[in-house]
């Protein structure tokens, strides 16, 4: 799926065909005009901790795979809360992938979530501010945010130790988080044709 | 039997942190403890690697000051193969660094101690966030802070490469020049800077200093500690961000060393308490007495109030001038009360935009060769900086092929760790009495912690590069009961 999208900027004999594929109505807007729909994927998590960097691994993937989609912005950080706020601005929407360390879930899984999903009133966290109350904050402050944010996230086995690689099951379902991104984007194009 | 108290996770902290607070059978505090329950052991993954992937790889280690991580290297690596960068180079990199002084300061001072001040120290929970801020500062200033800190990040990326993984500092000098067209941009970035910090230190002035409760909470002795502070200073011993020497004043303010940061293991030593995994640096000719301030013990602290303490003064104009009223206002130097490094943070804040307007000004900054070739060989390196949070230390040894065979890094937090124990311990004994424990309460505890800015994603880095997580329970003697530990 993600072969046919990422022909979108790369080769314009296949338009007509993606025209098709996607409703003129999302590409007229969305690449011919200035109402581009910016989506942002970002990957968080740090690479030097073994699973930890799950989201990191998963994105820098994906900027390959993705490579030449003139609508999606690929980032990684290992930073949390506020200092992420920036990062968000300007886009219509948004995919998170972090690695999550649940303990509920076997570790591979991918666990999803809304920002509805999570608690809007401020909570103490261990990131100090998390993505709630950044989204409080854009929107009291009226930025230009997404309007929507979609949460993938990878149960992980060892988020702890100092290291390099992923686990074997972590590294497993990475194709699968990288499908769910794909998934996301497709829904989101077909919702707009 | 003794009674515990626990506030965890420190709420708008940085990385992950704990305080234990262990009540006698009065209800008075016993004593409190802070906790650092995250282990990284980044000095043991460094080892074996080429010492030229270093201001790559310590950036890394935490999302909070990749580019302190990433400039004390570089200087590290500097001195690792003796080569001395030209004066454009050094001038572009303190540029830069100013530039992310200005934007971590203003994330600190607005989102994460802003609560304490800006909205109130006794404030309900629910209105001590960033939302209670805006709603005290205006909706205007929070747009102002969120377009400075987004035009000060997209500078940095203009001359470093991304903010997260700064790839500039090479051995020697900077891996780019400056273009003409991106010192224009740093030019009017520091001048909105500047205005950006007068403005700031505008509404402390308004919204902190003119509430008589709040200087009584500053100036009050439980938030007060007499220590040594340490910060580096330049020639004429004005406080520099990015180079110079060290110097520490005693609890009276008056020197009592000044050494160059390759000096370092001849003055600070490191305890080791079994309650923590944190090291407590100390004042080696002093020594480790225990957790208790004055001339006698060894503890020092760093960052803003101690950087401040430490030298004689801001080398620019206005920020001079806000300094003397600083000193002025809280009794003169030193300064020993740990709230006001907020307001020092605030001052910091106008130096870092002054200094960045002073060097984005400067011809040489678009010096097309940015860059001395390294050509010695490598054996020891020893680079520091004054991060945000305070002093940071990276030391290398290598083979004479460069390759890592030891590091030591001592970060910032670190530095402070023993000065934040005791105010954390301090205000647990001046507010909670009697058995009264509330939410304002634990609060005004945690501001003790806040002040200091700590960060403890990188503040340990022992062996064996696990992060257990450990529960400990003391008796109302300090002596352990029990241990839970989660392999």
């Amino acid at each position: 799926m993600w072969v046919e999208t990422r022909f979108l900027e790369e080769t314009w004999f296949l338009r007509p065909k993606l025209l098709r594929r996607y409703g003129q109505t999302r590409l007229a807007a969305g690449y011919y005009g200035t109402g581009i729909m910016k989506t942002l994927l970002l990957g968080l998590g740090n690479d030097l901790i073994t699973d930890d960097g799950a989201g990191i691994v998963a994105v820098q993937e994906l900027r390959e795979e993705l490579k030449g989609l003139v609508d999606v912005d690929i980032e990684e950080s290992s930073m949390s809360g506020m200092a992420l706020l920036e990062l968000f601005l300007d886009y219509d929407r948004a995919i998170i992938l972090d690695a999550v360390h649940t303990n509920r879930h076997p570790p591979g899984s991918i666990l999803e979530w809304s920002p509805e999903d999570l608690d809007r009133i401020i909570s103490p966290s261990p990131h100090y501010a998390g993505l709630p109350e950044m989204l409080a904050v854009a929107s009291e402050l009226q930025l230009n945010f997404p309007e929507e944010i979609k949460i993938f996230g990878l149960e992980v086995v060892d988020p702890y130790t100092i290291g390099e690689g992923l686990s074997e099951v972590v590294r497993e379902a990475i194709p699968a988080l990288k499908q769910k991104v794909i998934e996301q984007l497709e829904k989101w194009r077909n919702e707009v044709a | 039997m003794s009674q515990k108290i626990v506030i965890d996770p420190i709420t708008r902290l940085e990385g992950h942190g704990k305080i234990d607070i262990f009540l006698n059978d009065q209800g008075d505090v016993e004593k409190a403890y802070f906790q650092v329950p995250e282990l990284r052991g980044f000095e043991k993954f460094a080892e074996g690697r080429p010492a030229e992937d270093m201001p790559q790889i310590t950036p890394r280690i935490c999302g909070v000051c990749p580019m302190a991580h990433h400039m004390a290297s570089t200087r590290a690596l500097d001195d690792l193969y003796k080569v001395d960068p030209p004066a454009s180079a050094k001038k572009i990199r303190e540029m830069v660094y100013s530039a992310f002084m200005i934007e971590d300061h203003a994330l600190h001072f607005y989102f994460l101690g802003g609560p304490d001040f800006v909205v109130g120290p006794t404030a309900p929970k629910a209105e001590r966030n960033i939302l209670g801020v805006l709603g005290k500062v205006g909706l205007e200033v929070g747009k102002k802070v969120i377009g400075m800190r987004k035009e000060l990040r997209e500078l940095i990326v203009l001359a470093a490469g991304k903010v997260i993984h700064p790839v500039f500092g090479l051995p020697g000098g900077v891996a780019k020049p400056l273009k003409k067209e991106d010192q224009e941009k740093f030019i009017e970035g520091a001048d909105n800077a500047v205005e950006f910090a007068e403005f700031s230190l505008q509404v402390f002035n308004d919204i902190v200093l003119k509430n008589k409760e709040y200087v009584k909470a500053i100036v009050s002795d439980t938030y007060t500690h007499k220590t040594y502070y340490m910060g580096l200073v330049d020639k004429n011993n004005k406080v520099n961000f990015y180079s110079g020497d060290i110097r520490m004043v005693d609890p009276n303010g008056k020197e009592f060393a000044k050494f160059a940061p390759r000096d370092y293991l001849e003055h600070v030593a490191e305890h080791v308490e079994p309650w923590s995994y944190i090291k407590f640096p100390f004042l080696k000719k002093v020594g480790w007495k225990g957790f208790i301030e004055g001339a006698d013990s060894g503890i020092f602290a760093v960052a803003p109030l101690a950087r401040l303490n430490a030298a004689d003064g801001l080398a620019t104009p206005k920020a001079r001038e806000a300094c003397d009223q600083y000193f002025k206002t809280l009794g003169g130097r030193p300064v020993h009360h740990t709230l006001a490094n907020h307001w020092a943070r605030l001052i910091e804040l106008l130096y870092a935009a002054e200094r960045m307007q002073e060097l984005a000004n400067d011809p040489d900054i678009i010096d097309p060769q940015p860059r001395t070739i390294p050509v010695n060989i490598p054996q020891e390196g020893i680079g520091v900086v004054e991060a945000p949070r305070g002093t940071l230390f990276h030391h290398y040894k290598t083979d004479n092929r460069g390759v890592i065979k030891k590091a030591n890094l001592i970060v910032a937090t670190q530095n402070n760790a023993a000065r934040i124990a005791m105010s954390v311990d301090k205000a647990a004994k001046g507010l909670i009495k009697k058995g009264k424990v509330n939410d304002g309460l634990l609060n005004m505890v945690e501001m003790a912690f806040r002040a200091y800015d700590p960060c403890h994603g990188c503040g340990t880095h022992s062996l064996p590069g696990q992060m257990p997580l450990i529960l400990r329970i003391y008796d109302n003697h300090g002596v352990m009961k029990h241990e839970i530990r989660r392999e």
